[in-house]
């Protein structure tokens, strides 16, 4: 059980982060599709600022601002250019996949055993941590566990118990609205994407960071694209966010589990049980989960058409 | 005038694309004056109001408030300034309730979030009291009525402090008796000091409240009058146009519609006789999207050559039955015969052989393929028959020209027969769904809100195309939410409240009041108020 536990922290910590930055911009109506690629370049750049500069802060810092760099990319397509979210989505996830893989081969070059950090301190929470069974995997982390929850409750009560909260949901509910209120669409839409796709970029950071101390391509998994699916299945709020968060985690460390004890199954079928128990809890899920009314829907305040 | 105007706004220029939509449009509005800015469609009455409240930004021009000249570049630049403007599709976020709504992008007083509420809730209150706009704080908008979402709308710009308050079309979707309140609480405004624009195409309306009209056509100011110094029949003739030699008196049944004459003065084209027993429909039960039963054993006979209009507040099952009737929502139960062959449970092809003709409401969602050209658009549904078929593949050549005629006939604005549908004005988008219904020689024609938003000339078309097809034998219902529409050309009135009916009157024999309290639900006691 605490064994199993200590799969499950880390990876919820991945899943909660990537899926926060993607229900803040969610919120504003941008639909962000760049999760796989990003948290790759974040993995990339994380792993190699942390080893040139030995400070996995710094790792973390410098990932996150690469990320919020393809947020303005994004944002800026989208909101000046009005280009197709989905599409525009889709081609970062791309080019940012490329340039993980090459800011890794230009700095590090192929060797035969890959270079590797140390991973982040663990802190203990006193008295917590010393519990039985739950306290060691729950109570005894590193500092972007604790950013996460901090994050998780400020992204609540600002979205939820807030007039500014209640200010920057109108726009993904109705920018027009929003608009003729004299809220800034726009300004809303840039700084949401711009801090969700950095926070995106920490959570791939935090694979070299925590779990491995090194940067292979594809480390990532598909993890991304799950992100996605856990946004809608939260409805695109931050503890609800929180809560699915951690049945992906769950998912995820059973498959890997699963691999370790071997079942005599194939382990590509293995690894598709998180991606399958997903299919099934989304079939159920988009009969009563919300989502913003104008997600993924560009704004444009002179178009005659838009209701 | 002897003293500066609350508002001034001085050639106004505003083009989109190609199109000048504002050409150098001037208006002045005094304070304590209901304004009428009167005019059909694309007359730029509209797009006058959207850069005034910062929506749109002018070519050139300026804009005078209390004298001074401002600059309006957003919404936020029109508040601070006093404007407030409550659009024609309200502007709210459904699933908020009406505090938060009327709160958004305001700065909150008190302390907390919490404590911030509790005071907007407090300041609601006593602007719903001052200005006679009753509505529920705490409920979500998404559920309330549309009257009540428009207060909520109103209240919206008085909260911000509006000085000048702009309603585009405000009684589109309202009851006779909200009409009233909604009047009341305007003169209640302007004797407070505040400036009203009325946005409005219906004349009848300026003439009850406005103390001052401006009349637009074709983006350019026709004329602005005082009250005192006009009549229906005077302003309906600048309205037209008699410069354009086209205008004609209005007949009967089009002046009710624009509302220049009183409903139930229609005694002269009362059908006289019975009609041929046409479609008939037997305890029809339809559900909505949600599953929810919204019509239940629902009856109804339309003679041939007969209309029947449903007059009703939206969302009361009209999108329901429109869909059910026109074969393109399955009935739950019961069945729907028309012209003798009994259609129900069939395929829409089947249905549309049958010679079914849907005119939905929603144009850009249900009545056309937006990024389609104007051909395309006009032979779907028809694509099957032989008049555009050689040799089992459409024949594009004999559809053109089909296109050709009917921009033509329905006097459609466009550049060619290719023109993508989605860039038409809702009025001629509306022309190119008629033209299509009408081209399918009807036996059963379904029209939802089949003139709102079109000019007089268009309504007109409208109607006598109405008229051909009732000649030709065909049954026709109409839904409208505008009651002064459907009494004048209907021969039978349907109120319709919760999906089922609600009262039937002859269209010789309505009260519009009356029609107005079934159709909100109250019973047949009569309160006895006069049209």
């Amino acid at each position: 059980m605490s064994e199993f536990l200590a799969l499950v922290v880390p990876m919820w910590v991945v899943f909660t982060l990537a899926a926060q930055g993607t229900i803040l911009s969610g919120r504003t109506g941008v639909f962000n599709v760049t999760q796989e690629g990003v948290m790759a370049l974040g993995a990339s750049v994380g792993f190699v600022v942390a080893y040139k500069l030995e400070s996995n802060l710094g790792g973390l810092f410098i990932a996150f601002l690469v990320g919020a760099l393809v947020g303005l990319v994004l944002t800026v397509m989208t909101t000046q250019l009005r280009m197709d979210q989905f599409v525009v989505g889709l081609a970062l996830f791309f080019a940012a996949t490329g340039a993980a893989g090459l800011l890794y081969r230009e700095v590090i070059g192929v060797t035969m055993t890959p270079p590797k950090i140390d991973t982040l301190t663990k802190y203990d929470v006193p008295l917590l941590s010393d519990l039985p069974v739950i306290g060691e995997p729950l109570f005894r982390q590193d500092y972007v566990f604790f950013f996460v929850v901090v994050l998780s409750i400020a992204m609540y009560w600002f979205m939820q118990r807030t007039g500014a909260g209640l200010d920057f949901r109108s726009v993904g509910e109705n920018p027009k609205a929003a608009d003729s209120l004299g809220i800034n669409v726009n300004l809303a839409r840039t700084w949401s994407t711009i801090v969700g796709s950095g926070l995106v970029a920490m959570a791939g950071a935090y694979f070299p960071l925590h779990f491995t101390g090194i940067y292979t391509d594809g480390m990532i998994g598909g993890r991304g694209w799950l992100v996605i699916a856990l946004a809608f299945l939260g409805g695109w709020r931050p503890l609800y966010v929180v809560a699915g968060a951690a049945f992906f985690a769950g998912m995820d460390a059973l498959g890997q589990k699963a691999q370790v004890i071997g079942l005599g199954i194939p382990h590509q079928f293995i690894e598709m049980l998180p991606f399958v128990a997903t299919l099934l809890v989304m079939v159920f899920a988009f009969r009563w989960a919300r989502q913003p009314a104008h997600l993924g829907l560009n704004y444009d305040r002179e178009s005659r058409l838009a209701g | 005038m002897t003293t500066t105007a609350r508002l001034e706004m001085t050639e106004v220029v505003k083009t989109f694309g190609p199109v000048r939509a504002l050409d150098s449009v001037s208006l002045e509005v005094g304070a304590r004056e209901v304004h009428g800015l009167l005019g059909g469609n694309g007359a730029g009455k509209t797009t006058l109001m959207n850069v005034l409240f910062g929506l749109y930004k002018a070519d050139s021009g300026t804009v005078r408030i209390d004298g001074r000249e401002v600059t309006i570049t957003s919404p936020r630049d029109a508040i601070e300034l006093g404007v407030g403007m409550v659009h024609q599709t309200f502007l709210q976020v459904d699933t908020y309730t009406v505090v938060e709504n009327v709160v958004l992008g305001t700065p909150l007083e008190g302390g907390s979030h919490r404590a911030g509420l509790a005071a907007a809730r407090a300041k609601i209150a006593e602007i719903s009291e001052r200005f006679g706009l009753d509505v529920d704080p705490d409920a979500v908008v998404e559920e309330l009525p549309v009257g009540v979402r428009q207060r909520v709308e109103i209240i919206k710009a008085l909260y911000r402090g509006a000085k000048v308050l702009i309603l585009d079309e405000p009684t589109t979707n309202l009851t006779p008796q909200e009409v009233d309140a909604l009047f009341a609480s305007l003169r209640t405004m302007v004797a407070e000091g505040m400036s009203v624009i009325l946005i409005t195409h219906k004349i009848r309306e300026t003439l009850a409240v406005c103390d001052k009209m401006t009349v637009m056509r074709d983006g350019a100011r026709v004329q602005t009058l005082d009250r005192a110094d006009t009549d229906a029949e005077h302003l309906a003739a600048i309205m037209v146009g008699e410069s354009h030699g086209s205008y004609e008196t209005p007949t009967l049944t089009e002046a009710v519609a624009l509302g220049t004459e009183a409903p139930g003065a229609v005694v002269g084209e009362e059908h006289v006789g019975g009609f041929e027993p046409g479609v008939s429909v037997v305890g029809a039960t339809v559900r909505n999207d949600h599953g929810v039963e919204l019509v239940s054993g629902f009856d109804l006979e339309v003679g041939k050559g007969e209309i029947v209009g449903f007059a009703g507040v939206a969302g009361n099952g009209q999108v329901e039955l429109a869909e059910a009737l026109a074969g393109v929502r399955p009935l739950e139960r019961g069945s729907i015969t028309v012209h003798g062959s009994a259609l129900s449970g069939k395929p829409t092809a089947q249905w549309l052989d049958g010679g079914v003709a849907y005119v939905p409401e929603d144009r850009h969602r249900d009545g056309i393929l937006p990024t389609s050209g104007i051909t395309e658009n006009l032979i779907l549904g028809s694509h099957r028959s032989a008049r555009v078929r050689r040799r089992g593949l459409i024949d594009w050549r004999a559809a053109r020209q089909r296109a050709a005629e009917a921009i033509d006939k329905f006097s459609i604005r466009a550049d060619s027969p290719a023109t993508r549908a989605g860039d038409l004005s809702g009025g001629n988008i509306q022309r190119v769904i008629l033209a299509r219904a009408f081209a399918h020689r009807p036996r059963l024609l379904i029209l939802h809100n089949p003139t709102r938003g079109l000019d007089i000339g268009s309504t007109r078309f409208v109607y006598e195309q109405i008229r051909e097809a009732t000649a030709a034998g065909c049954s026709v219902v109409v839904i409208s939410e505008d009651l002064d529409e459907v009494i004048a050309i209907a021969d039978r009135v349907i109120a319709l409240y919760q999906g089922t009916q609600a009262g039937e009157w002859a269209s010789s024999q309505v009260d519009p009041y009356e029609i107005g309290r079934r159709m909100t639900g109250l019973g047949t006691a009569s309160v006895g108020g006069a049209a």
